[in-house]
């Protein structure tokens, strides 16, 4: 049965995550599809990270192993490089982001996806990531330490 | 009376992008079209002001805005405008690649340029309004 | 246990652009959650709240606000009510202009010396209302 979506609120800003989707330390949430991957940037990375200039995934064909580059995003603040959480092979990527990134911002989990990997082993995959809770703990701790900074 | 254009900022005051759509509109009404262009304040227009509302009612306004968000152009629709156009100075960003705008109250060197790079192209737009007008 | 937030004041500026005042509750503002009271306030978007922002019209419904106005239209304050709730104090810079006899400030696109030191005085004047509304939130506890 689908929980929806978790929400944190902090100060003004709403976070959502979708129950259903696994997330990494560094805020890039997985949906698996069977043997595929789909990725993305979680809202709270999103709103952090600020209005998406350029988007550019590694391109269809690329093998990631986890901790390596599976894109770049530059936003008007920073210059980000997304670590991919997991092992496979680019199979797909969001042609949509070269004209319009800004889906980044407004539908994160949805027309803001970055990429499909094809995955060599979803079990070590999926253990690899956090649930909804666990990430949700995470970005509060993360919210609370950028107030205090 | 020749009209000026009515052009309505966002200020945003969360980010950099809502700063540099603020300046962008004083290097336009001040540098860039003084004699053409004139700042109407966002707020005014949309809590219903009357000589704010008749600026925009008489003809086409630009708005601008510093995020998809589109607050300005956003007001500019509730208060009745007979026709908007856009400037979006995230669109401008991403012309100038690498510029990093940063500030609220004072912009850095990347955020006054990216306010005249948005200036400049608001200027295009109110030269077309301003034709347009004295064809009619 | 539900962990009850902790209570912050939210700070909404008018911004005006046809007015140096507008200029003036922006430096303002920015002060206060920048450097005077970073812990206990942040800033409302003026344009996003007019636009239906709903992460700022939420928060002004269960948070106190205070508004700061560049003049007596009080768009801000204005603004707050319509869309939800009563500002718990507003401030019109024009007024504390008037009372400290600083009015010739500069231009809405820059501020003069006057200006800044108005900024200044405006932003100590918004510290000393979220300290008193904070200390009434914790009389209420």
């Amino acid at each position: 049965m689908s929980r929806g979506v978790l929400e944190l609120t902090f100060d003004k800003f709403l976070f959502r995550f979708p129950a259903e989707f696994l997330y990494s330390d560094e805020g890039i949430w997985v949906n698996f599809e069977g043997g595929r991957a789909r990725i993305g940037l979680s809202d709270f990375t999103q709103q952090r990270s600020g209005d998406v200039a350029f988007a550019i995934p590694k391109e269809v064909g690329t093998r990631m192993r986890p901790g390596e580059e599976v894109a770049v995003i530059e936003t008007v603040k920073v210059n980000l490089s997304l670590l991919s959480p997991i092992a496979g092979t680019v199979v797909e990527t969001n042609a949509d982001l070269a004209s319009a990134p800004e889906l980044i911002n407004q539908d994160p989990y949805g027309k803001g996806w970055l990429s499909v990997l094809e995955i060599e082993d979803v079990e070590t995959a999926r253990r690899s990531l956090k649930t909804a809770d666990e990430y949700l703990a995470l970005a509060k701790i993360q919210a609370e330490a950028e107030v205090l900074r | 009376m020749i009209r000026k254009v009515p052009v309505v900022p966002c200020s945003g005051i969360g980010k950099s992008l809502g700063a540099a759509a603020r300046e962008a509109a004083f290097v336009l009404s001040e540098d860039l079209r003084p004699g053409d262009a004139k700042v109407v304040a966002l707020g005014l227009l949309v809590l219903g002001d009357e000589d704010a509302r008749r600026e925009v009612a008489g003809g086409a306004a630009v708005a601008i805005d510093g995020c998809k968000l589109e607050c300005a152009a956003k007001g500019l629709e509730n208060a009745g405008a007979a026709e908007i156009r856009k400037v979006a100075v995230f669109d401008v960003v991403r012309k100038h690649r690498g510029l990093k705008p940063e500030g609220v109250c004072d912009l850095n060197q990347d955020g006054l340029a990216l306010a005249r790079a948005a200036a400049e192209e608001a200027a295009r737009i109110v030269d077309e309004i301003v034709a347009e007008e004295s064809r009619a | 246990m539900p962990e009850i937030p902790r209570k912050k004041i939210g700070l909404i500026a008018c911004s005006g652009e046809e007015l140096a005042e507008g200029t003036v509750t922006r430096r303002a503002v920015r002060r206060v959650l920048e450097t005077l009271r970073p812990d206990d306030t942040v800033t409302l978007c003026l344009p996003l709240f007019l636009a239906g922002g709903e992460g700022e019209r939420a928060f002004a419904r269960h948070y106190p606000t205070i508004a700061v106005d560049g003049c007596a239209k009080q768009c801000a304050a204005l603004a707050t009510e319509k869309y939800s709730a009563r500002p718990a104090a507003a401030i019109v810079v024009r007024e504390i202009a008037d009372e400290t006899k600083q009015t010739a400030i500069g231009t809405a696109r820059k501020l003069n010396e006057a200006g800044l030191r108005l900024s200044e005085a405006v932003a100590e004047r918004i510290a000393a209302e979220a300290d008193l509304l904070l200390k009434k939130k914790s009389r209420e506890r």
